[in-house]
């Protein structure tokens, strides 16, 4: 369960988010709408503990029943999809993807059957030696969501993650996350200004 | 009118062939207005400021702007001169003067790049000291193609603070080493400093000191200059870093002897002594000293290239060097230093006199060795460096 | 007039004498005497051994310390007030900075007056290595912040860390793979630099023998033929051994390429913030150390072993220098930077990037060989010793070391925006003018800085191509180095440092104006 508590952001003096105060649990998406330069990835780039120098932030996050705004970004275990798939260009597929798989994972074998299995999962099978500027833009915005599902994390943040995509590929991806998260059975947090990407029976709130 | 014309064209470009000043005054005309380049080394503020002085004198008295080029090694104009010469450059070359000699004057001289005669003719050759070597530079002639500038001596210096007793001659000096072990050295060949020392202990080592006027025979290269090696071969592990590197340049010398990590410098300029003491570079206890049998000496000369496109104005300039007033200022260890290359005796009294008494005060005056033949400079440092030239 | 043949046209003119220059090298290596006499000399193994110790050490040393520095502190508030600091790092020429460097780090260096403690700097190339890898790491650095797109790494930085990696980890999987590639031409012209020194070997660098270099430098300027034939060999073969660093270099990045794929799955949270804090305040300390050994130098009178102050202080050195030489070097400077700022960009747009080796030839081959060829072209032009023939002789440096500032940012800039450029009906010349250079602005002000120090750095050219007639604050400080006061070398490497200092810090006041209203441009 993600909790976000009395959360002001201010810049120059002048807040961009005021008292924001909701509860996501687990498996539920909870969406924030708004017009551009509303603050909503300003918001979640608090979460995900990179928030840039020039804003001043109160307010508390709880995943889990654990305090997460005093962690660091790596310690806080909250994945991000950003509007770019934002894959490592210097890395292939399934190195891409191995990248995100826990320590507890140990064997190399075992890492690979766990890239292997999440791109049949996605109907990528092969493409695990893929070199990521040569895939379309639907193939990169679906392996970058199975790397962040892949790291396990408790929470998952959405950045617009579907406004670089036609509206037939949109519609498939927008399928394609709401099963996955679903599988993981994680809070969600969905940040866009197009209300056709809504999943039915979330929470919304308007900023 | 036309063929008129002609003719009196033909007859001034005729007269103009013909009208090379040969005598003193016109030569002084034509180098009213001229700008000579001068090209010297200009590794010593205190020759450097000498040259200020001299391109003050020219423009007041002779209307002549010398400009002087500082470079860090003759060869850098030697090359200069070289590449006109394979351009095609005969004439309005970029180097008036140039301060040389030894091996760089014999390149030029051999590949015929030097103006020749006119040393001889200049008013301030019957001042010049004819009992030096001032008609030949490392034994081979300069057909007046050089003037001579000043006198050189290679010296050693060290502090006389330290107590210690300076060598005066070459076992003297291996047992100083021995005494002092890691606290002597000198330059590294094919630095000049160094091949000078090298060829001063050859010269008071050889058994063969006749075989020095010429140039070195293969065939007894080897048994002239055995002396020599066995020599080193004993001194090397005495010295500085055991032998095993040499300082740069004497420059980098004189600042170890000032902070006690050598004993012992050397030097080309028997007042170069006064001259870092006055710069507080040296405590006022170093003196400069050198074998009782004497030290290698020679003349440093300017010389102008054949392509000089100041040739009047550079022989002006080359004749005031010789003058006795430059040649006084110049002797004086306040200023410079750089023994003169005059005859005191065949100056009126008074200048004379002021020669005489520019004397540098921290030396022990030692009598002059000729310089070897030129090729002794390139064969020892040859030998040298494949003997010593590597760890 | 087509951008293709202008391109071509100016860098043929800039570039010719190249042509002569490397045929003069080349013709010793076809004579095998010329070969056996340089096997047979006993100089060259210790020479070569010297030249790889200390183009390793500063090629390694320099990378390292970037990459150190870089993780260490990038982004933020640390790394700007860090890279605020480069432009006074970078000014110090080569020269200088090794000059100050031997006055604090000799055997009778201050260093050793304070506390007794003593390094032989000169074995084995160990000094001159350090000191490159100091100086070389400002310049990788400076090169690495006008080339980094802040944007797109920072969002990459933070996926690495939503995935649990620590920050060192982030930033050596993530960062340092597309900031090598960004380096590659920087680190060429540090490997090509560290070869062929020899101002900066000859002060700081073995000398038993000598570093192949210097050796090289040596027998060029000897009047001995075969000699002056053995330097040309020299030289031919320390661009082989360059080759050979690039075969190196080339296998090394496979091998990290492969070992940055490959996850073990090992998180730790080692944050090196702290290492790269302490390293880049020690070596900003070394830099104010040296200088300030060259200011009290400068003044000094009468300072021997072991006083740790002089013994009196006297400005007569400074009221003596001269002042003239500044304003030559200066015009000489601003004129040939700005001449090789027009030729790039007119090479950047319509030159082929495939020959950009090739123009980067000048930082590798040894200068007195080009240098007589320049000055025998300006000799049957006639152009000698005239201000147009010594900014043109410039540029043959110049340009190479502008060029590998410039291009990886030109190669970076976005296709689609010139193809929108395009659909409005602009020409060329208009795209370049309203949409690649405002985009490049900072990039070409740094390269603008860098070919501003690079023509006062001059020595030869300016000699030669000026015929003597042109006294530069380079030459001044190069002809009193041959010879040994501390106080007149220590005031000329002051005023050396003067003008590049100035043209970085205006160049970075610019750029950040810019970047203010811009942060695209940032």
């Amino acid at each position: 369960m993600l909790c976000v508590q009395d959360c002001t952001i201010t810049r120059n003096s002048r807040s961009l988010i005021h008292a924001l105060n909701f509860t996501v649990s687990a498996g539920e998406v909870l969406t924030l709408m708004g017009p551009s330069g509303a603050g909503k990835s300003t918001f979640l780039s608090w979460i995900i503990g990179a928030l840039p120098a020039e804003f001043t932030v109160t307010g508390e996050l709880w995943l889990n029943q654990q305090r997460r705004d005093t962690l660091p970004t790596e310690r806080r275990n909250i994945g991000i999809l950003f509007q770019d798939a934002l894959l490592f260009d210097h890395l292939n597929v399934g190195q891409n993807l191995a990248m995100a798989i826990p320590a507890a994972v140990k064997s190399r074998e075992q890492r690979q059957h766990c890239v292997e299995q999440a791109l049949e999962n996605a109907q990528l099978a092969g493409f695990s030696r893929r070199d990521p500027a040569t895939l379309s833009g639907g193939e990169r915005a679906r392996i970058s969501v199975l790397r962040a599902l892949l790291a396990k994390p408790e929470a998952l943040l959405l950045d617009e993650p579907f406004s670089r995509l036609d509206q037939t590929l949109r519609e498939q991806f927008r399928q394609f996350v709401w099963q996955q998260v679903e599988q993981q059975a994680i809070p969600v947090v969905l940040v866009t200004h197009d209300p056709q990407d809504i999943p039915p029976d979330g929470q919304i709130i308007t900023l | 009118m036309r063929l008129l014309t002609l003719l009196l064209s033909l007859v001034a470009i005729g007269f103009s062939c013909f009208a090379q000043p040969t005598d003193w005054d016109s030569l002084r005309q034509q180098a009213k207005g001229q700008t000579v380049y001068f090209n010297a080394w200009g590794g010593d503020p205190a020759v450097n400021s000498y040259l200020d002085w001299v391109a003050g004198e020219m423009k007041q008295h002779y209307g002549v702007t010398l400009k002087v080029v500082r470079l860090a090694d003759a060869a850098d104009a030697v090359k200069r001169i070289q590449s006109e010469d394979s351009a095609g450059r005969k004439d309005n070359g970029s180097v008036d003067l140039l301060w040389v000699n030894g091996e760089n004057f014999h390149t030029l001289k051999q590949a015929g790049l030097l103006k020749d005669g006119w040393a001889w003719e200049l008013p301030n050759w019957r001042y010049v000291d004819q009992k030096k070597p001032v008609r030949e530079d490392f034994s081979q002639p300069t057909d007046g193609a050089e003037a001579p500038w000043g006198s050189a001596q290679l010296m050693l210096i060290g502090n006389a603070q330290t107590g210690v007793k300076f060598p005066r001659s070459a076992p003297e000096l291996l047992a100083f080493a021995k005494a002092h072990p890691g606290k002597l050295s000198y330059p590294r060949p094919p630095d000049f400093t160094g091949t000078a020392f090298i060829e001063q202990l050859l010269i008071v080592l050889t058994r063969e000191p006749q075989a020095l006027r010429l140039p070195p025979d293969p065939a007894t290269f080897k048994q002239v200059t055995a002396p020599l090696w066995d020599y080193l071969d004993q001194l090397h592990p005495l010295l500085w870093r055991g032998g095993k590197t040499f300082p740069p340049t004497p420059a980098r010398m004189d600042r170890m002897l000032a902070d006690g990590e050598l004993l012992m410098s050397v030097t080309f300029n028997p007042a170069h002594v006064d001259n870092l003491i006055d710069r507080k570079q040296l405590p006022h206890t170093a003196r400069a000293f050198g074998f009782a049998q004497g030290m290698l000496g020679n003349v440093h000369f300017v010389t102008i290239p054949a392509n000089a496109r100041a040739q009047a104005g550079a022989q002006v300039v080359a004749n005031f060097l010789m003058s006795p007033q430059a040649q006084i200022r110049k002797a004086n260890p306040a200023i410079w230093g750089d023994t003169t290359i005059l005859d005191s005796a065949t100056l009126p009294a008074p200048l004379g006199e002021q020669l005489n008494a520019q004397k540098p005060a921290h030396l022990q005056a030692v009598p002059y060795l000729p310089e070897p033949h030129a090729a002794w400079v390139n064969a020892l440092e040859k030998e040298w460096l494949q003997r010593y030239g590597a760890k | 007039m087509s951008l293709r043949f202008l391109a071509w046209f100016a860098v043929g003119c800039v570039f010719a004498p190249l042509l002569p220059g490397l045929l003069m090298m080349a013709k010793p290596a076809l004579m095998p005497e010329i070969w056996q006499a340089l096997w047979a000399d006993n100089q060259w193994s210790g020479a070569l051994l010297a030249t790889l110790n200390s183009t390793v050490i500063s090629v390694a040393g320099s990378l390292v310390l970037c990459l150190v520095l870089f993780c260490g502190l990038w982004p933020g508030a640390r790394w700007r007030r860090y890279a605020a600091q480069l432009p006074l790092l970078l000014a110090l020429p080569h020269v200088a900075f090794a000059s100050g460097f031997l006055f604090l780090f000799a055997d009778n260096g201050w260093l050793t007056r304070l506390c007794g403690i003593s390094f032989h700097l000169d074995e084995y190339g160990m000094g001159l290595g350090i000191l490159l890898a100091l100086k070389e790491s400002w310049f990788l650095l400076w090169i690495a912040s006008t080339q980094l797109n802040y944007q797109t790494l920072s969002q990459q930085l933070t996926v690495a860390r939503s995935l649990g990696y620590g920050p060192l980890q982030c930033r050596i999987r993530v960062l340092v793979p597309s900031l090598l590639p960004r380096l590659k031409w920087a680190l060429l012209a540090v490997v090509a630099y560290s070869l062929s020194v020899v101002d900066v070997s000859i002060i700081l660098g073995p000398n038993n023998p000598p570093t192949l270099a210097v050796l090289a430098w040596q027998w060029l300027n000897d009047a001995d033929p075969q000699r002056v034939a053995m330097g040309m060999l020299t030289s031919l073969l320390l661009v082989g051994l360059l080759g050979c660093f690039i075969v190196l270099g080339w296998i090394l990045w496979r091998v990290f390429r492969r070992a940055v794929g490959r996850f073990s799955g090992q998180r730790h949270l080692l944050n090196i913030q702290p290492l790269a804090s302490s390293l880049g305040l020690v070596m900003t300390a070394t830099c104010i150390a040296a200088l300030a050994m060259l200011v009290i130098w400068s003044m000094a009178e009468g300072w021997f072993y072991p006083a740790i102050l002089p013994d009196g202080w006297a400005f007569s050195g400074w009221q003596a220098a001269e002042l003239s030489p500044l304003g030559t070097t200066l015009l000489l400077a601003l004129a040939s930077s700005f001449t090789g700022l027009l030729v790039i960009i007119l090479w950047l747009e319509g030159g082929n990037p495939r020959f950009d080796l090739w123009l980067a030839l000048p930082l590798f081959l040894p200068a007195l060989p080009l240098v007589a060829g320049q000055y025998r072209m300006l000799l049957i032009l006639q152009q000698d010793g005239g201000w147009p023939g010594v900014i043109w002789s410039h540029l043959l440096w110049v340009v190479p070391y502008m060029l590998l500032v410039a291009r990886p940012a030109w190669q970076q800039i976005d296709p689609r925006l010139v193809i929108t450029a395009r659909t409005f009906g602009w020409s060329s010349w208009k795209i370049v003018c309203l949409v690649k250079l405002p985009l490049l602005a900072r990039p070409l002000l740094a390269a603008l800085a860098v070919g501003f120090s690079v023509s006062i750095a001059q020595y030869l050219p300016t000699l030669y191509a000026g015929a003597g007639r042109f006294t530069t604050v380079t030459t001044q400080t190069v002809a009193l180095s041959s010879g040994g006061d501390p106080q007149q070398q220590a005031i000329q490497a002051l005023l050396q440092m003067l003008l590049p200092f100035i043209m970085f810090i205006i160049t970075l006041q610019v750029g950040r104006l810019l970047g203010r209203f811009r942060q695209g441009l940032r």
